[in-house]
């Protein structure tokens, strides 16, 4: 049987600064052995464990979409005093990285299938969400799903990720990408919105009557767009959100993770509002 | 089955051709198991070891593979342990924790490769308590001085002879290996294991009724016995690392001569005790204050486990009782707990 | 009245009279040989605490976490000098601080009573006069208590607390402090004294119960827990042991006032004190100094003298 705890080599064939500060960068990865490549089967919203060899590794959302066959990406936020992002970050392309992975539940395509689905970001926790919106685009899924409104904040332009794609979205028909930073100048020539994302979300106003709403981004914008979802008319059932915790073994034993009974890493990081509800408020 | 005590060294020395063979062991006050010597025996007169055996199945420190990263390649060495074991002496709450440790490393959809090959190459044999330790309360946990649980054989000590019971098809293998030590029980025997388990079960302090807890703690989350109750908890891992059930761990690597060239990922006992174990890289912690750590713990052993296995990670040896820095006692917790469950008018 | 009910009324009072938000003291532990700190809130609770020669923790520990309190705090002669070390480094603020002295003779070292009971459970102990009774199933031992005091409390100097509000109690007589203890493990070979430290080191499971209990580990991150640079290895050995222990005690150079908490503490039995001795007997040798007399005094470490003797410096 597999060991859950041996990485998978991976090169990285592909740097992506995403942000003006520097701070984001997407590495496009690819699996040294084929094998690792068939193993590596997942859903948005899974995630994985990256890591340099020697400096440890760090959980991360899995940014590329399931149907982007053979590399995977992962956007790394570099954190003051993270020794495996700051690793990371340091790292070039064609040095060798540890994927442990897919891990997690992912989003339940399956139940989102049929429905509306209304995908609300905000500033670096875009990934999954990058994934998930690259996986209902794609030909093969795209009758599957119904309204795709995409509402996406940062707080300056220049911290908006994945800048090109969006491009390519706002001309698509069958996405409705709302853009929003919280302030510019002009120098940044922003055409978007201005304001913080649960503002946006309530002058938009996506019918909740066949939606499902999944929610990413810094607790302080949870906690706005949960009431402004609410007042909508989202039941918490139909409400899905990406919880981060700190992680190590990512299968559920190394027993830092749970929220409850439940451990991010196995039982999440996808919980729907209402599951969240039945647990204890500590994350 | 039955063996005189007198051919005991003999058994134990005549497994060590084929096994490594671990006895509980008293050193200057201190105790754990350790590997026996050729020509050693048991000789442990005590109730609990300080250090459980779980270091055996679960070894504090332990490398799981090195790796040597060269160019194009990456060259990874799993680093199993498959060494052949007989661990004697298990007291039954200890062989209960194996149990529990099975549940998180094998019973789930992951495997743990590393606990595996142990668990699966170690022979557990019990033995029963005479006379249970006044911090014992393995019998609130559906536990007792003479079960058998976790166990591959049950050694009963009966004055000049132990009474075996064979457990597992394992354990009687092991009685087969060396048969000219073992005659079968007689009657006589078996009424004599009876009567000491009675006299064991006797000895048992009076245990609290534990049926209360669960429900409180399902509704006591943001309740006020956590402001105070963790209140001279200092914060350390005694009662974690020494206790048969916690399995929480850490993994880092260990680079060679600071370069990433080569190394070794290595996986260390952690404690929801520190605050390092949840702290975020951003600088949040969902658990900031020793309240959260503690209750935490509570939590985890009386709710959570109960939760996604039916039984409360705690198998009552009373380690974390002997020896907290500061007595704090794991029995006061929840006689505090039953007494606000029995005022809130909560029942199983 | 004894000083247990001299004890208790103090702190009535200075709960009644809303002097002080809670008081740190002892009360009754659950097991034989140990009482267990105590934060008392109300004049009822008051009542609740004990004073004897079992209350062996240094409550000081737990003021930082107290800085918006008025807190009473019992202290024994060492718990004062943790104190005064408390207040050298700003850890807390003497006008919040209402602290009663008890003058001590000295705590029981539970783990010598077990060893001398015989390894046997314990099941009850009893002070009288100056014998210890301990009974297990089927034995009693009566131990003389001089013999059962933990080893620092047998050669302390100063049992009468050296800061407080209020002493209760006679006054102790001050003993005798010499490094006798030392005298054994200083003769040693080096290579025997490698080995005895090896051995100790080897026994220690990284709990860290000696550095939580320390009033003088204060600071918000050990430097066993930084991750970068790591200093520390997370693997417990006994090199990694050492390196941990060895730092710690460095730290603690002039400032570490011999109250054992962090040996009595230690579930393994480290001799976490030949350490922490050792270091005491150069600051006093080398310096002249000890830790927590005075809390104008600065700390060894943070001053210097130009007389200062640097026999490290040819020594290598």
């Amino acid at each position: 049987m597999k060991n859950p705890y041996l990485p998978m080599p991976a090169r990285i064939e592909q740097l992506v600064v995403e942000t003006t500060d520097g701070n984001l960068k997407t590495f496009v990865l690819r699996f040294l052995r084929d094998e690792d490549r068939r193993v590596f089967d997942f859903v948005p919203g899974q995630f994985a464990e990256v890591g340099i060899f020697g400096k440890g590794e760090a959980a991360f959302g899995i940014a590329s979409s399931p149907l982007e066959t053979g590399r995977v990406a992962f956007t790394v936020n570099r954190v003051p005093g993270g020794v495996v992002t700051n690793a990371l970050h340091n790292a070039r392309v064609g040095d060798i990285v540890g994927v442990r992975g897919p891990l997690g539940n992912g989003f339940p395509l399956k139940a989102m299938e049929g429905h509306d689905i209304v995908v609300i970001g905000g500033g670096f926790a875009f990934t999954t969400l990058r994934s998930l919106v690259a996986y209902v685009l794609h030909p093969q899924n795209r009758g599957r799903f119904g309204r795709l409104q995409v509402v996406y904040g940062a707080r300056e332009p220049g911290l908006l990720l994945y800048k090109e794609e969006l491009e390519a979205w706002q001309k698509r028909e069958d996405i409705e990408l709302t853009l929003t930073v919280d302030r510019c100048s002009i120098a940044d020539r922003w055409t978007g919105c201005v304001g913080v994302v649960p503002k946006i979300v309530e002058e938009i106003g996506p019918d909740a009557a066949h939606a499902y709403a999944v929610v990413c981004g810094p607790p302080v914008m949870i906690r706005f767009t949960l009431p402004v979802l609410d007042r909508l008319g989202f039941p918490p059932e139909r409400v899905l959100l990406s919880l981060e915790m700190r992680m190590k073994c990512g299968i559920g034993t190394c027993g830092r993770c749970n929220i409850g009974h439940k451990y991010v890493c196995k039982d999440g990081p996808v919980f729907t509002l209402s599951d969240l509800n039945k647990l204890p408020a500590e994350y | 089955m039955i063996i005189a005590k007198d051919d005991l060294p003999t058994f134990l020395d005549g497994l060590l051709g084929t096994y490594q063979v671990f006895v509980p062991l008293a050193d200057g006050g201190e105790s754990r198991y350790v590997p026996l010597a050729p020509g050693g025996t048991f000789t442990w007169q005590g109730v609990n070891t300080r250090k459980p055996p779980k270091e055996i199945l679960f070894p504090q420190s332990e490398v799981l593979y090195s790796y040597e990263v060269g160019g194009d390649r990456v060259e990874l060495r799993e680093h199993f342990d498959k060494t052949k074991r007989v661990v004697f002496g298990i007291r039954p709450c200890d062989a209960r924790s194996f149990l529990h440790l099975d549940r998180v490393f094998l019973e789930q959809e992951h495997q743990d490769p590393y606990y595996r090959e142990r668990r699966e190459n170690a022979v557990m044999v019990g033995m029963a308590c005479l006379e249970p330790a006044s911090t014992c309360f393995c019998t609130s946990l559906g536990g007792g001085p003479f079960a058998a649980d976790g166990l591959d054989l049950l050694f009963i000590d009966l004055g000049d002879r132990y009474l075996v019971r064979r457990v597992t098809p394992r354990g009687e293998a092991l009685l087969r290996e060396q048969p000219a030590l073992f005659r079968p029980a007689g009657e006589a025997d078996r009424l004599a294991a009876r009567e000491a388990e009675e006299k064991a079960k006797s000895l048992m302090s009076p245990i609290p009724d534990l049926s209360g807890v669960k429900p409180w703690l399902d509704a006591g989350f943001g309740d006020p016995l956590w402001d105070r109750v963790y209140e001279k908890c200092i914060g350390c891992a005694v009662c974690t690392y020494l206790c048969p059930t916690c399995h929480c761990f850490d993994l880092t690597d260990e680079a060679e001569e600071n370069q990433c060239v080569s190394g070794v990922r290595i996986r260390t006992w952690d404690t929801c005790a520190f605050p390092l174990f949840t702290l975020h890289a951003s600088g949040h912690n969902p658990r900031p204050t020793g309240k959260e750590r503690f209750r935490q713990r509570v939590m985890h052993k009386f709710r959570y486990f109960v939760e996604n296995w039916g039984e409360a990670a705690c198998v009552g040896c009373g380690r974390c009782i002997i020896n907290c820095p500061v007595n704090l006692d794991i029995r006061e917790v929840l006689r505090e707990i039953m007494a606000r469950a029995a005022g809130a008018g909560v029942s199983a | 009245m004894s000083k247990q009910e001299e004890l208790r009324a103090t702190a009535r009072r200075l709960l009644a009279e809303n002097r002080v938000d809670l008081i740190l003291g002892y009360t009754a532990g659950t097991l034989p040989l140990r009482t267990t700190p105590f934060f008392a809130r109300t004049p009822a609770e008051a009542d609740l605490l004990v004073w004897n020669a079992f209350c062996e923790y240094n409550l000081t520990n737990y003021l930082p976490r107290y800085t918006g309190n008025r807190v009473g705090i019992v202290v024994k002669g060492c718990d004062a000098r943790s104190l005064v070390g408390l207040l050298q480094q700003n850890q807390v603020q003497r006008e919040r601080l209402y602290v009663i002295g008890i003058p001590c003779a000295g705590v029981v070292d539970r783990r010598r009573v077990a060893l001398l009971a015989g390894g046997a459970e314990i099941t009850a102990a009893d002070i009288t006069g100056g014998e210890i009774v301990v009974r297990g199933r089927g034995f009693e031992k009566v131990l003389p208590m001089e013999e059962v005091l933990f080893p620092s409390c047998r050669r302390c100097r100063y049992g009468n607390p050296v800061l407080a509000d209020v002493v209760l109690g006679e006054k102790v007589p001050e003993r005798k402090e010499t490094y006798e203890d030392l005298a054994a493990l200083e003769n040693m070979p080096a290579v025997e004294r490698e080995a005895y430290f090896a051995r100790e080191m080897a026994k220690c499971i990284r709990c860290y119960a000696c550095r939580e209990v320390c009033p003088m580990c204060f600071c918000k991150q050990c430097f066993v827990d930084g991750t970068a640079p790591q200093w520390l290895s997370r693997w417990v050995g006994t090199a990694d042991n050492l390196f941990f222990h060895l730092g710690r005690t460095m730290h603690l150079v002039g400032r570490c006032v011999d109250c054992g908490a962090c040996a009595r503490a230690c579930p393994v039995g480290v001799d976490l004190m030949a350490f922490n001795r050792k270091m005491i007997k150069d600051a006093e040798a080398l310096f002249g100094y000890r830790a927590g007399l005075d809390p104008e005094a600065h700390l060894l470490l943070g001053t210097f003298d130009p007389n200062d003797p640097e026999p490290f410096l040819f020594r290598g």
